[in-house]
């Protein structure tokens, strides 16, 4: 009568349960969603024309304008420049108020003002300020005898650094960032989804029926594995979304680049998510009811805010340390391979801390979970879970 | 034949099962019965492995139970319950994969239990949707199926409508009579005593009496019904008799030394008109009131 080993009877019913569950289903859609929506909005954003309307009202801020028209799209290719008469001051004052135009450029005693009825856009703000600035100087030049060019001469500064490259510094900061974040969320987000289904087994009972069937071990390694199978399944599919939208933006040139730290950060993702998950079946195991599930994750939740702002505040030595020591690792060291910061063998000695740390985790845990687990009068603590017998 | 011996279980200091021995013969049913707190429940967890015991054994077929014999016994804890929002047929399927069984085999056994049970039609709805007599039903064939090797049921009756508890009767004989060892706890003794070919009967955490029917009424102390024509009040006086109750004319008595009963007749004779006299069969739950006093 051998047939499958139970662990793989167990993940493949939490898979079946979860895929066939509509609010993940919903959950999925909209996670979807707001991914196509960012990356869709921000490359729609970034190649959209944007045309301005500046009013003047003097000969000498027409020709200003007028000359900011004409270099607008060699300072910025997306923008362009119109120039719009207006009789006075109040009269560009009311055209603002009314969005006839979208700016007013007049002349005062230090130079110029660009006048707007809220905030600037940055666009517009940019080729203004260097049009004017290119403008003015040009009729300075040449008031003094020179030009623009003679008097700008070895004044540029190229940008170079020792740490990474410079193009890419900003975008790798941003991935990080968002490499942590993801990490944290998914955690939060499936470690409650797997405590929830143990409390689920625990408040209704059926627990004992299993109990008397299989070890508990497999009933925890089935849980574990089908969840974190879920887990990874959904963010590859939201990585590869994530990772097609952005080829299609402006800063698709940094893919190559970070693609191996990415794959490094699912390798890692994955190690650290089964590591925390076993405290998630824990936290499951020591409530009795759903509503008791709050109050038994906390401890697992400050270790993920830990890790979180260990993520985002640690920086230089603290970080390299960081990166060693588990679980923080998990998040940390993807972090620093997406910084560039990491020479090769430093992921693989920190996965093997890792490794070893969750070996010791998942042995404690397995205690915890399977004398927690029949006890079912009311919320445990793990002190008391721990000095219980089987 | 299962066979429990010497188990014992504490819970800090306080002893919940000390020194309990019971066989479970194959081919009968052992009602298993005691007040709340008496134990049962904590025996039966030992036998099914889910609790540990600090001594004693529990063996099956002359050798120590093993988790894969476990794992072919039906199970049906005190505190049960099953998945509320999964189909019934889904998850019966599931707990029968945990016991070792293949889907197909599984599948086809439950679609002919659930029709038995009336449920045939019902085998897609999620268990909450079920009254709370048909969610016992589907409890009682996760228990059956696969087809047990012995079955080891914590209070089965509990929660059932009369007809429920007739279907199960029949179930439970069904199983005994294909040779399969069959324990059960109850606190309906009388429905206990109306199946059961063995009893165990336990009380703080002992068993205080165990045996057949017959062997219990046996053992337990012989009583005589006396109905007089004149008032029964001198049978107080009767040496070697234990006066269970006199009103009027009748008297009940228990005899403590033997023969008691013979003198006691022969005196109400002297005295007058006997209109009755005969042996009580003591029910169940008076043997019971008495092992557990």
């Amino acid at each position: 009568m051998r047939t499958q080993p139970v662990w793989q009877i167990v993940a493949r019913r939490e898979i079946m349960v979860r895929v066939t569950d509509k609010s993940t289903i919903i959950g999925t859609a909209i996670m979807l969603a707001v991914i196509v929506g960012v990356l869709g909005f921000s490359a729609w954003s970034e190649s959209r024309e944007k045309t301005y309307e500046v009013a003047y009202s003097s000969t000498t801020s027409q020709a200003m304008v007028e000359g900011i028209a004409e270099r607008s799209t060699e300072i910025d290719e997306k923008v362009h420049i119109e120039a719009v008469a207006v009789d006075d001051a109040d009269a560009a004052r009311h055209a603002l108020e009314e969005e006839h135009a979208d700016a007013y450029l007049s002349p005062d005693e230090d130079g110029w003002t660009l006048l707007t009825l809220q905030d600037a856009d940055s666009e517009l703000r940019g080729v203004v300020e260097q049009a004017v600035e290119e403008i003015v100087l040009a009729g300075n030049a040449d008031a003094a005898g020179t030009s623009a060019a003679e008097l700008t001469k070895g004044s540029s500064v190229a940008l170079d650094q020792i740490e990474g490259d410079s193009e890419l510094s900003a975008i790798r900061w941003v991935v990080g960032y968002a490499l942590a974040i993801v990490f944290y969320f998914a955690s939060i987000m499936f470690g409650m989804t797997l405590a929830n289904s143990v409390v689920e087994e625990k408040q209704s009972r059926i627990v004992e029926m299993i109990a008397a069937a299989v070890p508990l071990r497999q009933l925890l390694a089935g849980k574990i594995i089908g969840n974190a199978v879920i887990a990874v399944g959904q963010m590859l599919i939201y990585v590869a979304v994530g990772l097609i939208g952005l080829s299609l933006t402006e800063f698709s040139f940094a893919l190559p680049v970070l693609s191996g730290a990415i794959g490094w950060f699912v390798v890692f993702f994955l190690v650290g998510f089964v590591v925390l998950s076993t405290l998630w079946a824990v936290a499951g195991a020591l409530a009795s009811r759903t509503e008791d599930l709050q109050s038994s994750s906390t401890p697992i939740t400050m270790l993920l805010m830990v890790m979180f702002f260990g993520a985002l505040y640690l920086d230089g030595v603290g970080e390299q340390i960081g990166s060693y020591v588990p679980p923080l690792s998990a998040v940390l060291m993807p972090m620093r391979l997406v910084e560039g910061t990491a020479a090769w063998w430093e992921p693989i000695i920190a996965l093997v801390l890792l490794l070893a740390f969750g070996a010791a985790l998942v042995r404690l845990a397995e205690r915890l979970y399977s004398r927690a687990l029949l006890q079912t009068g009311g919320q445990l603590s793990l002190k008391a879970a721990w000095k219980l017998e089987e | 034949m299962l066979e429990v011996s010497g188990l014992t279980r504490r819970f800090g200091d306080m002893v919940a099962v000390d020194d309990v021995s019971f066989p479970v013969p194959s081919g009968g049913l052992t009602g298993f019965v005691g007040g709340n707190g008496a134990g049962k429940t904590t025996t039966m967890r030992m036998i099914m492995g889910v609790l540990a015991a600090h001594a004693g054994t529990v063996s099956w077929q002359g050798h120590e139970v093993t988790r894969e014999d476990r794992r072919r016994f039906g199970y049906m804890p005190e505190e049960r319950g099953l998945y509320p929002k999964q189909p019934i047929l889904e998850q019966l399927v599931y707990l029968a994969r945990l016991r070792g069984m293949n889907a197909a085999d599984a599948r086809q056994e439950i679609t002919v239990l659930l029709e038995r049970f009336g449920l045939g039609g019902r085998t897609k709805d999620p268990l909450e949707k079920l009254s709370l007599g048909n969610q016992q039903r589907v409890q009682i064939i996760a228990a059956l199926v696969p087809a047990p090797m012995a079955l080891v049921l914590d209070e089965p009756f509990s929660g059932l409508d009369p007809d429920a508890i007739d279907a199960m009767a029949d179930l439970l004989r069904e199983h005994a009579r294909d040779g399969v060892p069959v324990v059960f706890s109850s606190h309906q003794l009388d429905l206990v005593d109306r199946l059961c070919d063995r009893l165990v009967v336990m009380a703080r955490g002992r068993v205080v009496a165990q045996g057949t029917g017959e062997e219990l009424r046996a053992e337990a102390a012989l009583r005589y019904r006396l109905v007089l024509g004149g008032d029964a009040g001198w049978v107080r006086d009767v040496p070697g008799l234990h006066v269970r109750d006199v009103s009027g004319p009748e008297a009940e008595i228990e005899v403590v030394s033997e023969g008691a009963e013979q003198r006691l007749l022969a005196e109400a004779t002297a005295r007058g008109s006997v209109l009755d006299f005969h042996r009580v069969v003591p029910r169940l739950s008076e043997i019971y009131r008495e092992v557990t006093a």
